[in-house]
């Protein structure tokens, strides 16, 4: 930069907005280890006396291990399913033209409009029905497709220049050969960013496991975590540290993904 | 081709076979009844105690079997809707007072027979009570009491709360205790409908009709308690805009020792403890006659429980055995709303505050929680709202309060 003044306002500038986006995480962690903490109004930063017994508490109250192996569990199987289910359909979206198919696409996103809390009940009677209450399946299997993926692959899928498909055809190559050697090992920035949405979602998510699973050991984090929470008061130290060990995966999956993400840039391969 | 579609079909029915071997398997005890009970009453620390009392009941008891389940107060009603819609509820559940008339409207609760009315305080087991038939048993109650901090009033030189100050003594109270300067509140009262039903009756009114047909709060009763409750906001009390009303700073307002006088429940009497400056509790004053709000939660059977004798035998087992009491005494554990005082006499030494009596005074003059039917959240989130444009300055009581009332009548069925 030619301005050395404008260098340094940026600076300043962008430390700030750094500061204002991570205080939140750094309040959480200061609570985890000020034991009997509540969350005040005034938030003190610098702890009396920190010390790791919310976190030995939350590991009392909470089969902490167990919950999260059911959270990795079912993160991890429900992002496998969806990015094999939506690569796929957003193949077919994408290269394969049928009558009718923009209808479909089109009617397959309006899907993504409708809130989940209604169809909970019906599902929960689905489920019911399959003998699946309580099970890891009965909590994978409505997550296992996502439009969001369909949608966002799809337009990925489009980017793939059309020659490269041709010029397999040309080879000998037929639908699925051309999917899996040709179109996916292209699309892996996406796919990349898919994984991380959809473990994200799974891993957070609140309102299905909370219906499905009802053995204490088989909830997940989130489930776990607001069972923390009392009918007239909550113990804030207690559940922060059960926030900050949630956050830790997660952290350690958008770091390793990030990587993923820069490296798979696509090449053309045109000839 | 062929080799790549039949092995990713393999590997989809290896995975679901997998997955469904995941399932817990649902024990079933040879001989014994099972008897399911989903609550929320031992959630956020109290599940041990809970356990005593079902291992005590499985002793007394050996041929049933106690399964619970536990959830947050806040989940726990989804859970319960989700699991009525499906048919999976438990044979025993909790409700409290507010979302019982729901339930028992819905026709899902089984009516209980052979129920010792004598063992249980009346005014408790007959919210439980529809057409003359007993649905549910109360495990506890609480009411609203005035925390006050004695320091604070040593400070101004005011006199402490006693039995029988009304309205006016504690506004002279609050406003002399009002320092803004010094960041110091005289008195909280949360701007809610659970205040302002109470405050009606302590002004000599009713929220509703005789009938329940109608809202009766527009008149000269409600109109005072609805300027009772918002005229509060910014003289004596922090303002919404200050964080009033958020999670909370009540508690934290009256630990800091910055605020005088605090409407809330004797549920905070564990969470306060001992405090650097004294407090104490007092009956909550009315004006022209004394009302307190008093809230329990109770347990009811449904009406698909598969053996309805076992499942009443845990209900009464929970709501009036001495066992249970001792449980719920030695924990500091709310409080059993049983009519024998004499079993419930430790509770008034049990520490702060000293005037637990209060507690027991309360209940001398109870406010009648209106029936709602089956908008009661919705009249709830209206009245509330009211409250708080009042407040706010945004509307005039005279306005507000009437178009409220009309807005509760047609909600009521």
């Amino acid at each position: 930069m030619r301005n050395p003044a404008g260098k340094t306002i940026l600076y300043i500038a962008v430390s700030v907005g750094a500061l204002v986006m991570i205080f939140p995480f750094i309040w959480t962690v200061v609570t985890s280890i000020s034991p009997g903490a509540s969350l005040t109004t005034t938030p003190e930063l610098i702890p009396d006396n920190p010390s790791l017994a919310p976190y030995a508490e939350l590991f009392q109250r909470v089969p902490f291990g167990q919950v999260i192996v059911n959270s990795l569990v079912i993160a991890v199987v429900s992002t496998v399913f969806q990015l094999i289910t939506s690569s796929m359909a957003a193949y077919v979206f994408a290269r394969m033209p049928f009558r009718g198919r923009g209808a479909i696409f089109l009617l397959y996103l309006a899907t993504m409009m409708i809130p989940f809390q209604v169809l909970i009940v019906p599902l929960f009677v689905e489920m019911k029905s399959l003998g699946l209450i309580n099970t890891y399946a009965g909590a994978i299997l409505p997550t296992i497709a996502s439009a969001f993926g369909v949608f966002l692959l799809r337009q990925a899928i489009g980017t793939v220049p059309y020659e490269l498909d041709q010029a397999a055809t040309l080879d000998g190559a037929g639908h699925f050969r051309v999917f899996f050697q040709i179109v996916l090992p292209l699309v892996r920035p996406a796919l990349a960013t898919l994984a991380v949405f959809g473990f994200l979602n799974t891993w957070n998510s609140f309102l299905w496991p909370l219906i499905i699973l009802r053995d204490p050991l088989m909830q997940t984090l989130p489930v776990a975590l607001a069972s923390l929470q009392g009918q007239y008061s909550t113990q804030w130290d207690v559940l922060m540290a059960g926030s900050v060990i949630s956050i830790l995966p997660m952290f350690a999956l958008y770091v390793f993904a990030q990587k993923y993400i820069v490296q798979g840039v696509a090449g053309t391969g045109l000839k | 081709m062929k080799k790549s579609l039949v092995a990713l079909v393999a590997l989809a029915a290896v995975a679901a076979v997998g997955l469904a071997g995941c399932s817990s398997s649902g024990g079933s005890a040879g001989g014994k009844t099972t008897v399911t009970y989903s609550n929320f009453i031992s959630n956020g620390g109290n599940e041990k105690n809970l356990q005593a009392i079902v291992d005590a009941f499985e002793k007394a008891n050996p041929d049933i079997a106690v399964k619970v389940t536990t959830t947050d107060y806040a989940n726990y009603f989804t859970k319960l809707q989700t699991d009525l819609s499906a048919g999976t509820q438990s044979d025993v559940f909790d409700v409290d007072a507010g979302s019982y008339a729901t339930y028992a409207a819905d026709g899902v609760l089984a009516p209980l027979d052979g129920v010792d009315a004598s063992t249980y305080r009346t005014s408790v087991l007959d919210t439980y009570k529809t057409d003359g038939k007993q649905y549910g048993l109360p495990t506890s109650f609480s009411n609203v009491v005035l925390f006050y901090n004695k320091e604070l009033f040593d400070k101004a030189g005011v006199a402490y709360p006693t039995k029988d100050w009304t309205w006016a003594d504690e506004k002279a109270a609050a406003e002399k205790l009002t320092d803004k300067a010094a960041g110091v509140w005289g008195d909280y009262q949360p701007i809610s409908y659970n205040e302002y039903y109470k405050a009606v009756q302590q002004a000599g009114g009713a929220f509703l009709s005789e009938d329940g047909k109608k809202a009766a709060f527009d008149d000269k009763a409600g109109t005072a308690a609805a300027d009772w409750i918002a005229g509060k906001s910014g003289t004596v009390m922090p303002t919404a805009a200050d964080g009033a009303g958020t999670a909370d700073f009540d508690t934290n307002l009256f630990k800091d020792g910055k605020l005088a006088m605090w409407h809330t429940g004797i549920w905070m009497f564990s969470t306060l403890g001992d405090l650097p400056f004294g407090w104490d509790v007092q009956v909550e004053p009315g004006d022209t006659q004394k009302a307190s709000a008093t809230f329990s939660n109770a347990v009811v059977i449904s009406k698909d429980a598969k053996d309805k004798a076992a499942a009443q035998k845990w209900a009464d087992y929970l709501t009036s055995s001495k066992e249970m009491v001792d449980v719920r005494l030695k924990a500091g554990w709310e409080l059993p709303a049983i009519s024998d005082d004499s079993l419930l006499k430790p509770y008034l030494t049990a520490g702060a505050p000293a005037n637990r009596q209060a507690v027991f005074d309360s209940l001398e003059n109870v406010a009648v929680a209106p029936q709602l039917g089956a908008n009661s959240q919705k009249i709830q989130d209206d009245v509330t709202n009211a409250l708080g444009e009042i407040a706010a300055g945004r509307q005039k009581t005279a306005d507000a309060i009437p178009s409220a009332a009309d807005q509760v009548t047609a909600l009521l069925k």
